[in-house]
């Protein structure tokens, strides 16, 4: 009763494709766009057809731009820098906090527990517009303006949440009854948080961290306030090809693709964290 | 003197009490059996006295210390668990030796000493292995070594061969008493079997709604139970029950219960008038082909061999229902059943229950 | 009711990409109308596919299945003319216990007072009757199970089907409800096939037990056949609790006579029987099984010239209230024994016990095939 037949697969097959074409086509666009130059970008119609150049990627590689109105500096390396220092340490912070929040939140019954659970998740809900005006205030009374520190601070408003919520439920799977027994077996308390706990925990750890890279990478608006030129990450840096000459297109594409790349890479390397999961063979019967 | 020794233990959870003042001691190489139904509060009993579950009050001692605040690291306690509880990323010899890394047991010695228990339990050919690779007979024998490696004082085994199937937990259960007395640890034993529990059981205790209803010898426990309910838990079949009421005559006192009129000793006259409720074990009715004196005329109305046993379900002339327990060879003569037969039994062989309380009465002693 | 014949029938899972799983190989039973059988075996082997099939929820990949006589196995479930108790019970959430088991009687359009009666009638029999009017929802899974069970019994459908129909059941409830429900069964002369891994209730409840292993039937004969004369060495230790004592064998030919040497682990020599000369036993390795209650303990054991004699020190002992089991050491090998009295012993003692010849199976030690049962010189 398994049995489907070939119309069934037919339409299957063409179901499909017109899914993986219309979410990839955008990336395979700009992936040709990065080759392009701004003519054969603005050519009406549009023309899978073109002479390819690397000149966007050298362009932002050397980071001295070319155009018809003279020679522009742009900080493209410089931006690609700091968005990989800020998710980074951002991610590393969010960890070093979220994850013993996380243990006591599943683990922990107290007051006001998922009060506070769901206050911290509630940071996400917020449009970030409303709590940057105030913090742009605050930021400047205390010098933080236009610092790292401040930035990564601020991205914990993205991170936190993000791991808090999904390593908790990780670590809600996990029986107690495995870290009772190396309890009984004779180590102590943080022993068995780190032994046990955390291993076990390791592929919701690598997933959380995973996302919330990726979403501390993608962020614009915090920066885009909070941030001059030199801290600035990729996703606002790219505002500066937006140039009075007119918008370079080519050189946008190359940028995306550029910035896209290393979450990518992660994300496929990381797939396996994701998909595999630590068999917990053991525990059911 | 105890190895374990559990005073007035109390529990509540918000659902209501767990564990009502469960007093209980338990001396080194002994094995007392903790038995009753799920939800009796048996697990929680266990987890109070490995220390990763407080109580709310009463105390606890192991050799003469007073653990009751101690945390679990510090108790000398081994314990196995229902769902075995592995560490699913160690190996099955890293799962063993996780007590002996926690002394800092060096590490030729704990080698030696993994691989002599794996042998012992018969699992040493896969030491190597990860616990998602055993069969469930390996995860118990493996939580079962890891339980008993660091020679606790006491060892706490909670239904460890719940999880495994019957023929495994039939060797098991013939295997695990020399096992344990080779380490001389004061064991709990947490069981729903009643077989279990009366084959592995130097005592059992029986727990029932949070309060040990009855400690005693497994022979005692059988043939003496305090209690309707205990006397329901223990058996297969079950024992058989009727309604009934003590009526003097004359001289002595007599119920009338299985379809006839029993004697009953003086012991118990002043139970006459009571409602009360009568036992009778399926092995101790007798049936017979022909009538003979005292015996009362059944219904057959099937017959279920079971091993060496059979079955047999009658229905007297009230209608009550009454299951024998009768060898295989007297099985044979019936057949498929639907016929009469003859029901007697010896009088003394009838435990009296009060039907209020449930209480099995006492015998008044002069 | 009806007779229901499986007529050869296969099952073959064929999962994309993956090699064909035969589920069941060319499994023939003939049921005769108004008797109980067991399907036995352990998970996998095959026996809730053959339930599935006859109920209509699995297609048949080869052979035929026919109730009385009709071939119904490309029907839809609905017309084949069969109940079927489920093991996962699926009962119907929205309505009450009372509705759920007179479901079918409901759907058939019968009259009131009869329902009633029969609602009451199986309920009273699976000890429902107090929580008819509850919701499946907030009963145990014991009362489950036993709902599930009622809406099967209830329907007296030609074939009736039950998929472990007890696996769930209180401990204090097996027993008596196992008991009515054979009554019920034979009282309305019901066609049953039932599905179970226990051999206790197998052996209980059924007129003839098809023992299944890997797809294949083993044997398919009464209890009594089952239990004195194993097909092979995997029927000989499925059923029987505490299971068959097996021992390694080697049998040497002594004039007119054979002589059978148990050993113990290692290959020690465990005990030693005589027996009369076989024709069909063509090696010289062999495997012997006893059951546990044939074997007779204590120095009171005077053994006849077929019987052998054996010591053994005591491992466990074990009283259960009416019977006793006691495991000794011989030779290495863990021997079981179950005496109706209790024994009284310390463990670490040694004992004699005897070994009856005619207790003895004999099976082949490569195919597990049985080549005797019993070895008194006069039986072959």
């Amino acid at each position: 009763m398994e049995r489907s037949s070939s119309l069934e697969k037919a339409i299957r097959g063409i179901l499909i494709t017109a899914v993986l074409l219309f979410f990839l086509f955008p990336i395979f666009w700009i992936f040709l766009m990065s080759f392009q130059t701004n003519e054969d970008i603005l050519r009406i119609p549009p023309s899978l057809f073109f002479e390819p150049t690397l000149q966007n990627y050298s362009a932002l590689l050397t980071g001295k731009l070319e155009t018809a109105a003279g020679s522009l500096d742009i900080a493209f390396m410089r931006n690609l820098g700091n968005s990989l220092l800020l998710s980074t340490f951002s991610v590393l912070l969010s960890l070093a906090l979220g994850v013993p929040a996380a243990y006591a939140f599943a683990r922990f019954k107290f007051r006001l527990g998922e009060n506070i659970a769901f206050t911290l998740l509630s940071f996400r809900f917020a449009p970030p517009l409303l709590v940057l005006l105030p913090l742009s205030l605050f930021f400047k009374q205390l010098g933080l303006t236009d610092t790292y520190i401040g930035l990564i601070w601020v991205y914990q408003l993205i991170c936190l949440p993000l791991i808090l919520w999904i390593v908790r439920g990780y670590f809600e799977d996990i029986s107690p009854d495995i870290e009772n027994a190396y309890r009984i077996a004779g180590h102590s308390w943080w022993r068995t948080f780190r032994r046990i706990a955390i291993p076990l925990a390791r592929p919701g750890i690598a997933a959380a961290g995973l996302l919330a890279f990726i979403f501390a990478w993608n962020n614009f608006i915090f920066a885009l306030i909070l941030a001059s030129a030199s801290k600035q990450p990729v996703t606002v840096g790219a505002l500066a090809f937006v140039t009075a000459s007119g918008i370079q297109y080519g050189q946008i594409a190359a940028a995306i693709v550029l910035s896209v790349t290393p979450t990518l890479l992660l994300a496929l390397y990381a797939q396996r964290y994701l998909v595999e999961g630590l068999s917990l063979g053991a525990v059911k019967g | 003197m105890s190895s374990l020794e559990l005073s007035n233990i109390s529990k509540g959870f918000k659902s209501g009490m767990v564990l009502e003042d469960v007093s209980l001691s338990v001396k080194a190489g002994e094995i007392v059996v903790v038995f009753g139904p799920s939800g009796t509060g048996k697990t929680v009993l266990l987890r109070i006295v490995a220390g990763v579950q407080e109580p709310d009050a009463g105390g606890i001692t192991i050799d003469g210390v007073d653990m009751t605040d101690a945390s679990p690291e510090a108790r000398n306690v081994g314990m196995a668990f229902q769902n075995f509880a592995l560490f699913p990323h160690f190996s099955t010899h890293d799962n063993i030796a996780s007590p002996l890394t926690a002394r800092n047991v060096p590490e030729g010695r704990l080698k030696e000493q993994v691989s002599a228990i794996a042998r012992m339990l018969k699992i040493d050919h896969v030491l190597g292995h990860a616990p998602r690779e055993l069969s469930n007979g390996q995860k118990q024998r493996t939580a079962l070594a890891r339980a008993l490696i660091g020679q606790p004082k006491v060892l706490l085994l909670d239904d460890p061969l719940r999880n495994v199937d019957a023929k495994l937990r039939y060797e098991m259960r013939l295997e695990l008493p020399r096992l344990l007395r080779t380490f001389n640890s004061a064991v709990i034993y947490v069981t729903q079997d009643y077989k279990e529990a009366m084959a592995l059981g130097d005592h059992i205790a029986v727990l029932r709604n949070g309060r040990i209803e009855q400690w005693d010898t497994p022979t005692n426990v059988y043939r003496a139970p305090v209690s309707l309910d205990v006397a329901r838990l223990f058996g297969d079949p079950t024992i058989n029950l009727a309604p009934c009421r003590l009526e003097t005559v004359g001289q002595g006192s007599q119920i009338h219960a299985f379809g006839r009129v029993s004697p009953v000793s003086e012991a118990y006259a002043e139970a006459t008038g009571r409602d009360l409720v009568a036992g009778l074990r399926p092995e101790h009715v007798i049936v017979t082909e022909t009538n003979t004196p005292g015996s009362v005329e059944f219904d057959l109305d099937a017959v279920m061999p079971v091993n060496v046993r059979s079955v047999l379900y009658l229905r007297g002339p009230a209608g009550e229902e009454v299951l024998a327990t009768v060898g295989e060879s007297e099985a044979a003569r019936f057949g498929r059943g639907h016929r009469k037969v003859w029901v007697s039994f010896a009088p003394d062989d009838i435990l009296l229950f009060d039907a209020a309380s449930g209480q099995r009465l006492a015998p008044r002693v002069n | 009711m009806a007779n229901l014949l499986l007529d050869d029938i296969s099952k073959t899972y064929a999962p994309r990409a993956k090699a064909p799983i035969r589920a069941v190989k060319q499994v023939r039973l003939d049921i005769k109308d108004g008797e109980i059988v067991a399907l036995l075996g352990s998970s996998g082997c095959g026996k809730t596919s053959m339930l599935r099939m006859v109920a209509g929820f699995e297609e048949v990949t080869e052979g035929a299945i026919r109730i009385g006589g009709q071939e119904i196995h490309n029907l839809p479930p609905s017309q084949r003319g069969v109940a079927m108790a489920f093991e996962g019970y699926s009962l119907y959430p929205p309505l009450k216990v009372r509705e759920n088991v007179a479901f079918a009687l409901l759907r058939e359009k019968k009259a009131n007072a009869e329902i009633e009666a029969r609602v009451r009638q199986v309920a009273e029999l699976l000890e429902i009757t107090d929580i008819l009017d509850r919701y499946p929802t907030v009963i145990s899974a014991g009362q489950q199970q036993r709902t599930s069970l009622a809406r099967a019994l209830i329907r007296r459908a030609p074939v009736s089907l039950l998929d472990e129909p007890m696996s769930q059941l209180e401990p204090q409830l097996r027993a008596i409800v196992r008991a009515r429900l054979k009554d019920y069964l034979i009282e309305h002369k019901m066609t049953t096939l039932f599905v179970t891994h226990d051999q206790t209730e197998a052996i209980a409840l059924a007129d003839r037990i098809a023992v299944m292993e890997k797809g294949e039937l083993q044997q398919f004969g009464t209890p009594a056949e089952i239990k004195e004369r194993p097909n092979n060495l995997f029927v000989a230790s499925f059923v029987g609790e505490p299971p068959m004592n097996i021992f390694d064998a080697h049998l040497d030919h002594a004039g007119d006579h054979l002589r059978i040497n148990a050993l113990g682990a290692g290959g020690q020599a465990a005990f030693s029987l005589k027996a009369p000369l076989l024709e069909n036993v063509a090696g010289q390795d062999v495997r012997i099984g006893i059951r546990p209650h044939l074997i007779t303990l204590g120095a009171d054991a005077s053994p006849t010239s077929e019987d052998a004699v054996a010591t053994g020190r005591i491992i466990s002992n074990h009283w259960l209230g009416d019977q006793s089991h006691i495991c000794l050491d011989v030779a290495g090998t863990n021997v079981v024994c179950v005496t109706e009295r209790p024994v009284e012993t310390e463990i670490g003692k040694a004992l004699a016990l005897r070994v009856p010849a005619k207790a003895v199976h004999l099976f082949d030690a490569v195919s597990g095939r049985a080549l005797a049962h019993g070895l008194a010189s006069k039986v072959h």
